[in-house]
């Protein structure tokens, strides 16, 4: 079986398009961040989480009246399970109290109608504002890991121009996090440590499409005058976006069973590297070669690459 | 080329680590499964002694799940490097209480480290560190270091103690770590009375015997306070520091205002609380408080807190008499009408004895055989000291205080030689034993906190095996069926790789002792997906090869030659990624960066020397044609 095979889009040709299109993306994610601002989950904003489980199909109006009666403060929602909600309120030291008072509001008023609480996550401000610089960190850092790899594996420009595209991909996903945050109960958006992991994952795989294509260009590049730029830029393109597809698309498969088989747990994390692989490959090919070539052309330089090829 | 004896030498090799190291998770299944089998339980309980050293050694080295797959509890708990710090000072005025304030303060609200913002603090109000710190002679760059020594050894030491207690408790391997300059991380697997291990870990277990005061001293003290607040209410004295008793607590019980406590016999004033709203404000003391003609006083339970947040402040601490604090008593006694009643004792400041002479506690029945009381025995330093205090103060009454709470105060009826002594006033036996464990266990040399918690249930963990095993076999049942119809017979070899990558990720998991939490089957899922990529990128240059007109042989070799490239940058980029996650995340994050780390790295291997043993049988077997890469 063959797809995009033997293709010849004009890339280059249309790469004002493409820019266009993610700067459309890239402010209306950036005002939505703004405006409407971000779903924090508890890692980051602090705070205690009771996930309960019942036996019955029960009203998630009958739970939250029977909780707000008990004078248990605090936001109910549907968690995705079934039968399932996560109660969620401020930072509570003590969870057995909390557990307690949930329980027996229940107990008492609930009946015949079993509940486990499966779950109870707490944690403290100071924790939470750690995490938060922890994952800052670890995602600069991978920023400049990768700047020096792909500058020191080809040169400096296709370096910048790949790590500009992560942080477009990256800046997308939290865009589309904050403007579909909150809008569908199967999945919340939150942003908590495994997003934070989502990031990190996609900016690793957004290079990784990436170089494949300065692979081909670099191969095809050498000895080349810069008037031929625009043809070599196209035809590598051309030439790996077979693969640059079929790669995405086995890593877009396991992701999405992820969606759909891990749980509720999991599912924020799936959303965001599938949307961040979908927007990765996407930017590989009309943002990153694209933004190396016009660099290339406003400069008038040509390119020294480094890592040449054995055969 | 020329190795190719070598490779398929070193494939056989890493199976057979992987086999071997995945072996006793193997038998571990296969024998709970045989046990759970038998119709008796008796026959069961047969099998498994006949059989233990085998169960045994199979559960110790069979892969094991994380703290979210089996259930358990995951406490991250943070020592209070202030109190440490108030500990270690000496000749404390208010001066220093009010700057030890002010670092408490700025600690909850920033990231920086304590002992920072306290010399900040000092520097502030311009006070040299050796004023309350060690030696007068000592600069402040010596005195920050012995204080950093200080916190760092108060850290491991807290952490040893923890491990005594949840030792003695008996967790079955419970994990135990520091993290950063003062946070200690605590993992329990399978834990089934969270409340009880919360309370076991959360005191400091500092015991203290301690003088009371007369009964006189404790009256006039507590007019002085009641005068003082009923001044301050009529706004001599501003009282908007008052801290709000409720605002605390965001699960407020609702307080029963009819519940209040009737006024019993022998009382000077009646202790009549006022409605939640007006906790406020600050109520005099004979508003809450009630006094028997024989200077005990007490309190009822819904007004403990307030009482509590009273005896805290420091314009009250002022009007005790000097070496004093009131104190309340752990257990409610129950008043007449069934209330429960918290005794307030006058005790002195400085303590007769610490528990750092006990050897040896022991929970056990009273006399009466109803009460459960911990015996205590002490070393010979404290046995001496023990009876000389007793011996010097027949008829009066020791405070036994356990982290701030007064559990018994006997009056001491003759000299005691013998080092003994007894906690009562307890509740429960459960409640003696664990008295008893971190009494034995010793005392923590700060508080700790508990500053994150999460605990998964057993039920969701079973939840979480089905939905986490459920993925992988979908997720390799998806991209393996799409590259054997996308690549045809080089796909397979594909496949083939990926089940080897996959018993690899395991089988490392296992050797080095790691568990497999639910991020980290979400690492498997997604190195699945990445794994085929490199073989992706070696098929489509083949193709290309092939499509030149070379012959099979030489676009296998080139493909493989000239895909290297772009695999080798493609999976240094993801795995320096995993890696910065690994170092930088907590927790299960760690997990998933850990299964991303070992999974890409072994398709390096998988993905590119395996698949080309197997191209390179076929080749030579004739089995392989230009049709062979679909």
């Amino acid at each position: 079986m063959r797809i995009f095979q033997n293709t010849n889009f004009n890339f280059i040709r249309y790469r004002k398009i493409a820019y266009g299109f993610s700067v459309i993306l890239l402010v209306a994610g950036v005002v939505s961040l703004v405006v409407k601002g971000l779903n924090y989950g508890i890692d980051f904003r602090g705070g205690s989480e009771v996930v309960i489980r019942f036996e019955k199909n029960v009203d998630v109006g009958e739970v939250r009246s029977v909780l707000d009666a008990a004078g248990v403060s605090g936001t109910l929602k549907q968690y995705g399970m079934d039968r399932s909600f996560l109660f969620s309120t401020v930072f509570q030291g003590d969870t057995g109290q909390l557990k307690s008072l949930v329980s027996n509001a229940l107990n008492d008023r609930i009946k015949g109608n079993g509940h486990e609480i499966v779950r109870i996550d707490a944690v403290g401000p100071s924790i939470a504002s750690d995490l938060k610089w922890s994952a800052v960190k670890a995602l600069i850092a991978a920023l400049i890991a990768i700047l020096i790899y792909v500058g020191i594996r080809f040169e400096t420009k296709f370096a910048a121009a790949g790590v500009i595209a992560i942080l477009h991909d990256v800046l997308t996903v939290l865009g589309l996090f904050s403007i579909l945050g909150g809008i569908f109960a199967f999945m919340p958006l939150e942003m908590d440590q495994s997003i934070i992991a989502a990031f990190l994952t996609i900016a690793g795989y957004s290079i990784t499409d990436t170089v494949v294509v300065y692979d081909r260009i670099r191969e095809r590049i050498r000895g080349q005058k810069p008037s031929e730029y625009e043809r070599i830029f196209n035809e590598s393109m051309n030439q790996t976006l077979s693969r640059t597809i079929i790669t995405s698309g086995t890593t877009l498969l396991s992701v999405l069973v992820l969606f759909i088989f891990a749980g509720p747990a999991i599912r924020g994390f799936a959303f965001a590297v599938f949307s961040g692989i979908l927007i990765g490959t996407y930017s590989s090919i009309f943002v990153a070669a694209p933004l190396v070539y016009d660099w290339l052309r406003l400069t008038k330089s040509s390119v020294r690459l480094r890592g040449s090829k054995v055969s | 080329m020329k190795n190719k004896s070598f490779n398929l030498f070193l494939i056989a090799v890493v199976t057979l680590v992987a086999a071997w190291s995945l072996w006793p998770t193997w038998r571990d299944y296969s024998l709970s499964k045989q046990l759970s089998s038998f119709a008796s339980a008796q026959d069961s309980l047969k099998y498994m002694l006949s059989h233990r050293e085998e169960i045994e050694d199979a559960r110790k080295k069979s892969l094991k799940l994380g703290l979210d797959l089996r259930g358990g509890m995951h406490l991250v708990m943070e020592v209070d490097q202030v109190d440490l710090f108030e500990q270690k000072a000496w000749n404390k005025d208010g001066k220093f209480t009010a700057i030890m304030q002010n670092v408490r303060k700025n600690v909850a609200q920033s990231d920086a480290r304590v002992i920072d913002l306290l010399v900040a603090e000092f520097k502030r109000e311009n006070i040299r560190l050796s004023r309350y710190f060690y030696d007068i002679r000592n600069t402040d760059q010596e005195i920050i270091a012995k204080l950093e020594k200080e916190s760092e050894d108060a850290l491991t030491r807290a952490k040893e103690i923890i491990r005594n207690r949840i030792d003695q408790y008996g967790v079955a391997e419970p994990v135990i770590t520091t993290q950063g300059s003062r946070k200690i991380i605590i993992e329990l697997p399978g834990v089934s009375d969270e409340n009880r291990v919360r309370n076991l870990l959360k005191g400091t277990a500092k015991l203290e015997f301690r003088l009371l005061r007369e009964p006189e001293v404790m009256v006039r003290t507590l007019d002085r306070i009641n005068t003082y607040l009923l001044q301050s209410n009529s706004g001599v004295v501003a009282a908007k520091d008052a801290p709000l008793p409720d605002s605390t607590a965001a699960v407020t019980l609702p307080v029963d205002v009819s519940k209040t406590s009737p006024p019993l016999a022998p009382v000077v004033s009646v202790p009549t609380p006022a409605p939640a709203s007006k906790q406020q404000s600050a109520k005099p003391l004979y508003d809450v408080i009630g006094v028997f003609q024989n200077g005990t006083a007490f309190t009822a339970e819904h007004t403990k807190e307030y009482v509590l947040s009273l005896l805290h402040r420091s314009d009250i601490q002022a009007l005790l008499p000097p070496d004093s604090e009131l104190l309340l008593a752990a257990k409610p006694d129950t008043g007449n009408s069934g209330e429960k009643l918290y005794s307030i004792y006058l005790v002195k400041k400085s303590p007769e004895l610490t528990g750092g002479v006990i050897t040896e506690a022991k929970a056990t029945f009273g006399s009466e055989g109803v009460q459960p009381e911990v015996l205590m025995t002490m070393n010979t330093e404290g046995t001496s000291k023990w009876a000389r205090i007793t011996g010097a103060n027949i008829g009066k009454r020791i405070a036994i205080v356990l982290d701030g709470a007064v559990y018994s105060a006997p009056v001491v009826q003759s000299k005691i030689p013998n080092g003994n002594s007894v906690i009562n006033g307890i509740e429960s036996l459960e409640e003696a034993k664990d008295l008893e464990i971190v009494l034995k266990a010793g005392a923590l040399p700060a508080p700790v906190r508990i500053i994150e918690e999460r605990t998964v249930g057993p039920s969701l963990g079973a939840d979480y095996i089905r939905a986490g095993m459920q993925s992988i076999i979908w997720g390799f049942t998806a991209v393996a069926i799409f590259m054997i119809l996308y690549y045809r017979k080089a796909g397979i070899a594909a496949d083939v790789a990926v089940v080897l990558n996959i018993l690899i990720v395991l089988s490392v998991l296992a050797g080095f002792n790691a568990s497999l939490s639910l991020p980290g089957i979400a690492g498997i899922v997604l190195t699945m997906g990445m794994a085929v990529d490199a073989n992706v990128l070696i098929y489509e240059r083949i193709r290309e090869e092939l499509a030149e007109g070379k012959s099979v042989i030489t676009a296998v070799t080139q493909g493989y030659d000239r895909a290297f490239s772009s695999i080798l940058d493609s999976h240094v980029t993801t795995l320096s990624a995993a890696f910065l996650l690994y170092t930088y995340g907590i927790g299960p994050i760690q997990g998933f960066a850990v299964t991303l780390l070992i999974g890409t790295s072994a398709s390096l291997f998988t993905a590119i020397v395996v698949t080309r043993e197997i191209f390179h049988i076929l080749l030579t077997k004739n089995l392989m044609s230009d049709k062979s890469f679909g």
